[in-house]
């Protein structure tokens, strides 16, 4: 299914915490300013309801996304006051992708986890929570992926400041 | 030594109560437990493919828990793709799969290519493939070759490497680098194939089809290394599905699915309606499906099938432009978009977020090693310390695509 | 038959003659074959890495050692025991000290004392040793307390590991190694390695024992496989698992300790290949000793004032028998070699499954064969 066929089961699934879509779309020529938004559709969705979502994204016979490809975060600007989550998902059986998008407020960025869901985003997720310093709620284990375990900030943040030292080793 | 002298000392006191007690020696000998060692392996290990650590708990020979610690080859690939610009990215990409740098070239570029919405020149996308599948051929050799390795045997290891040379003479007559070749580029391609080189890739195809069968019969319908590999690791339909596995590991689970032909990109939908090629998948032919033998022999195969597809393009190419017209300093507009290709481990993905600036506001590189990496936790509990090797090797990791 | 340190003894009468009082003589004689006894050990090493080197290259499209000291690279080996012996003596922190530098040296000593039952040529030998192949086998297994010391002292767990693989794997191959040498102990009637070559003298010296019995093939081929267990040569090489263990139970050793365990492992690897010339193929006896012995073979001794003692009249025929006895061996180091550089290595449940369920039982088969098809025949 294209996404205009996704995204229609899914409203009619009445799939929860589902917010909207967002389809790219050229410059609007009354508005100089804006230069429209090219690139992938996405489907906008709370993040609180995002683990019941993902579920009837996996279980649902039309949609059957069984494969969580990926899920991370973006962070869109420093005086922006929301993180972005980004859950990619891919059909095996269907043969089509769905991107998902949930807005976080960066001053607390707390989401329950979707390990229930996918195996997979075990470590998707402790990657994004030690990258972007986002909770995922009922991680089975929050440990450090990347980063040692003693790692002070998050480094994919746009106002992270890198530290002058680690362990003594200068990192001018 | 503090420790293990105490440990002893309470060792013996026990044991000698026990005689002075008469007759209790039995009931302690039945007691003695011993203790679950904790072994590093890694992060510097011949058989990790690379700087990783798996923290195994065994008792005895049999791994009773493990834990991989990955970390030690971070780069910050993806912090460094928001701050330098677009074109400047290229080589970062060649970094994080090593052993295909090619396919990391052209995920990254088609990535881009879908934010820009630009057209690719013919010319330039059969040159795409062509590089693409030969660069599968490279790095399936070293999985194949190194696999060998692990299990014990040292010579297929050689015989790998004399054809994955030649692979690397005819990248570095395109574009100069063996390893790290910065050539498929937002656009198109670097460079025009010189002349002579359409001829050498037809004539190093030619060679590697009558060397394949040699190297299937030495190796993989080897009996010592069946024992090994067969009904070891097994990774059941749903265990790699919920694991999120892309590539050769779903598709030795008997999962038919391949970007290449379901989600087409480049050239390939073109290809695979020609009849090109076929995707092998796991058929469970020495044991149980999903083992580490199936792993390896879908990879055995894929390589002959790279051959066809490039047989393909040698014989479908024409002339023209290799490269579209782009400025020097690119400004892609505002979007994001996720391109997920076939790379030679799996899906490699880059979800790329432009905010119109000739910066990157976010690239994020979706690495198949890692996800693939994860099903470790599950499968090694259970197996032998030689099974562990046997399994780390088919799951055929890059610890540059893990850490990135 | 005369002893053979009686050799040695001959040399030094006829270069020192009535200088010095006779135990002195008998003395230096024991050195003499002492020392002749670690020469062979060590030149049968540096050969025996030159030829591992060559073969595997040849298996892997390459050409091994080609530089030093001319020819084909024959003083490579040479080369790397000056480099061996110039390295840092390292004791690991934490590992035992006495054991760590002492489980070499009982390697050595121990494939040291089996090398003495090997004899040179049919009169020249370090000693007649009646049991033979019995001493041989019993010296060769004490190698593996040397392994599982070095494991142990160590202090790495991956040593641990190897040296435990190595203890299990070698008592399970011992029993089919020990069986499967009866089928020519049978036949031969003795286990003295010098009675049993002569027993196969005829036929021009094609009278093996592998040609006289129907289970002496099976046998060698148990044997055979035996052996590479027990010299921990692949694909039984799991106690030095290189990919696994990065070197096992060698892991913490380096420069002239780590080439004592490796002296070893050639020589025991000659042992093996030579009790097999001997018990299986023939020994000293072929073609080549048959003419010799024809023309030179009544020109070994000569008596002189009532004492028989070895001429060098007979030199040719020693130089034969030798080159029989030494071709045979080397064949068998090479297939040693050949398959190490082929096959993948087994897991070590695989290897004591093989070992207890499969190699004892058919080796017992054809002992129960082997005397069967005797005591029909006579």
């Amino acid at each position: 299914m294209d996404f205009q066929g996704i995204n229609d089961r899914l409203l009619v699934l009445h799939a929860p915490g589902l917010l909207g879509a967002d389809e790219p779309r050229p410059p609007d020529p009354a508005d100089k300013k804006d230069k429209g938004r090219s690139g992938d559709p996405y489907v906008l969705v709370d993040p609180q309801q995002l683990v019941p979502f993902l579920e009837v994204c996996r279980d649902d016979e039309r949609l059957r996304f069984e494969l969580l490809v990926d899920l991370t975060a973006t962070d869109p600007a420093v005086d922006d006051e929301q993180l972005w989550i980004n859950v990619a998902l891919l059909s095996v059986t269907h043969r089509h992708r769905l991107s998902i998008k949930c807005q976080l407020p960066k001053a607390d960025p707390v989401l329950p986890s979707t390990t229930p869901v996918y195996r997979a985003s075990q470590w998707h997720e402790r990657e994004c929570a030690e990258m972007f310093g986002i909770t995922f709620a009922g991680h089975p284990d929050p440990r450090h992926m990347l980063l040692p375990d003693d790692w002070v900030g998050h480094p994919l943040r746009k106002d992270y400041e890198f530290p002058k030292e680690y362990h003594g080793i200068s990192c001018e | 030594m503090d420790e293990r002298s105490t440990a002893t000392e309470q060792l013996e006191a026990r044991v000698r109560e026990a005689q002075v007690a008469g007759g209790g020696e039995q009931e302690f000998m039945l007691d003695v437990r011993t203790q679950d060692m904790e072994v590093n392996f890694g992060p510097q290990h011949p058989a990790t493919h690379g700087v990783m650590r798996v923290l195994m708990r065994t008792d005895g020979e049999l791994c009773t828990g493990a834990q991989p610690h990955l970390g030690y080859l971070h780069r910050c690939a993806e912090k460094i793709g928001e701050n330098v610009e677009w074109l400047q990215y290229l080589p970062y990409t060649d970094r994080y799969d090593y052993l295909a740098a090619m396919n990391n070239n052209l995920g990254y570029s088609m990535a881009v290519e879908a934010v820009l919405g630009i057209e690719i020149p013919r010319r330039a996308e059969m040159l795409r493939v062509i590089c693409a599948e030969l660069n599968r051929i490279g790095s399936h050799l070293i999985a194949f070759g190194t696999y060998g390795l692990d299990i014990g045997a040292f010579t297929p290891f050689f015989y790998a490497f004399r054809e994955r040379e030649w692979m690397q003479a005819l990248f570095e007559k395109i574009c100069g680098a063996r390893l790290t070749y910065s050539y498929i580029r937002i656009g198109g391609v670097f460079n025009d194939a010189p002349p002579g080189w359409l001829e050498e890739v037809a004539l190093f195809c030619d060679t590697f089809e009558q060397k394949w069968p040699e190297y299937y019969d030495l190796l993989i319908e080897n009996q010592i290394f069946i024992k090994r590999t067969a009904n070891v690791g097994i990774i059941p339909h749903d265990m790699a599905l919920d694991f999120g596995l892309t590539g050769p590991m779903l598709r030795a689970s008997g999962i038919d699915f391949d970007l290449r032909r379901d989600l087409p990109y480049s050239l390939y939908g073109e290809i695979w309606k020609d009849g090109a090629f076929r995707i092998p998948v796991g058929k469970g032919e020495k044991g149980h499906l999903g083992d580490c033998w199936d792993r390896t022999w879908v990879r055995m195969v894929e390589m002959m099938e790279s051959i066809k597809i490039v047989r393909w393009c040698l014989a479908h190419i024409e002339e023209g432009p290799v490269l579209g017209d782009l400025p020097k300093t690119l400004r892609v507009p505002p979007g994001e978009a996720y391109v997920g290709i076939e790379n030679p481990r799996g899906e490699l993905g880059h979800y790329v977020v432009s905010g119109g600036d000739k910066v990157a506001l976010r690239v994020r590189v979706r690495g198949p090693s890692f996800t693939n990496l994860a099903v470790l936790e599950d499968l090694l509990p259970g197996s032998l310390v030689g099974d562990a090797i046997a399994i780390i090797g088919s799951t055929d990791i890059v610890v540059g695509e893990t850490d990135r | 038959m005369e002893s053979g340190t009686n050799a040695f003894l001959e040399v030094l009468r006829m270069a020192f003659g009535d200088l010095a009082p006779g135990w002195v003589l008998v003395l230096g004689s024991t050195l003499l074959a002492v020392g002749g006894a670690l020469t062979l050990i060590a030149v049968n090493a540096l050969f025996a890495t030159w030829l591992e080197r060559k073969v595997s290259g040849h298996i892997q499209c390459r050409f091994g050692p080609m530089y030093v000291g001319g020819w084909h690279g024959w003083a490579q080996s040479l080369a790397d025991g000056i480099k061996l012996i110039t390295k840092e003596d390292l004791v690991p922190r934490g590992g035992d000290r006495t054991l760590f530098m002492f489980a070499p040296a009982l390697l050595l000593a121990a494939i040291f004392g089996a090398m003495v039952a090997f004899p040179i040529t049919p009169q020249i030998y370090f000693a007649n040793v009646d049991l033979g192949v019995y001493f041989i086998l019993g010296l060769s297994a004490l190698t593996t307390i040397g392994v599982v010391m070095a494991g142990w002292a160590s202090n790495s767990k991956w040593s641990l590991y190897g040296a435990m693989r190595e203890a299990a794997q070698v008592v399970a191959y011992e029993v089919p190694l020990g069986i499967s040498l009866l089928v020519p102990v049978m036949v031969a009637g003795t286990f003295n390695l010098l009675d049993a070559s002569a027993e196969q003298s005829g036929w021009y010296g094609m009278h093996w024992f592998i040609f006289r019995n129907p289970f002496m093939i099976p046998a060698l081929v148990l044997f055979f496989v035996a052996s590479l267990a027990e010299t921990k040569r692949a694909p039984f090489d799991l106690p030095e698992a290189e990919s696994e263990l990065v070197a096992g139970f060698m892991t913490e050793y380096s420069g002239i300790r780590w080439s004592f365990f490796f002296m070893e492992e050639y020589a025991a690897m000659l042992l093996m290949s030579a009790v097999a010339a001997v018990f299986f193929l023939g020994g000293f006896e072929s073609p080549l000793t048959h003419f010799a012995n024809a023309l030179w073979g009544d020109k070994l001794f000569v008596t002189a004032d009532g004492v028989t003692s070895l001429s060098l009249a007979g030199l040719p025929y020693h130089l034969a028998a030798g080159l029989t006895l030494i071709l045979k061996a080397l064949f068998g180091v090479f297939m040693m070699m050949w398959l190490r550089w082929t096959l993948p290595r087994i897991r070590i449940d695989q290897v004591m499954t093989m070992g207890y369920k499969y190699l004892t039982p058919l080796s017992l088969l054809c002992v129960l064969g082997a005397g069967i098809w005797e005591a029909i025949r006579s």
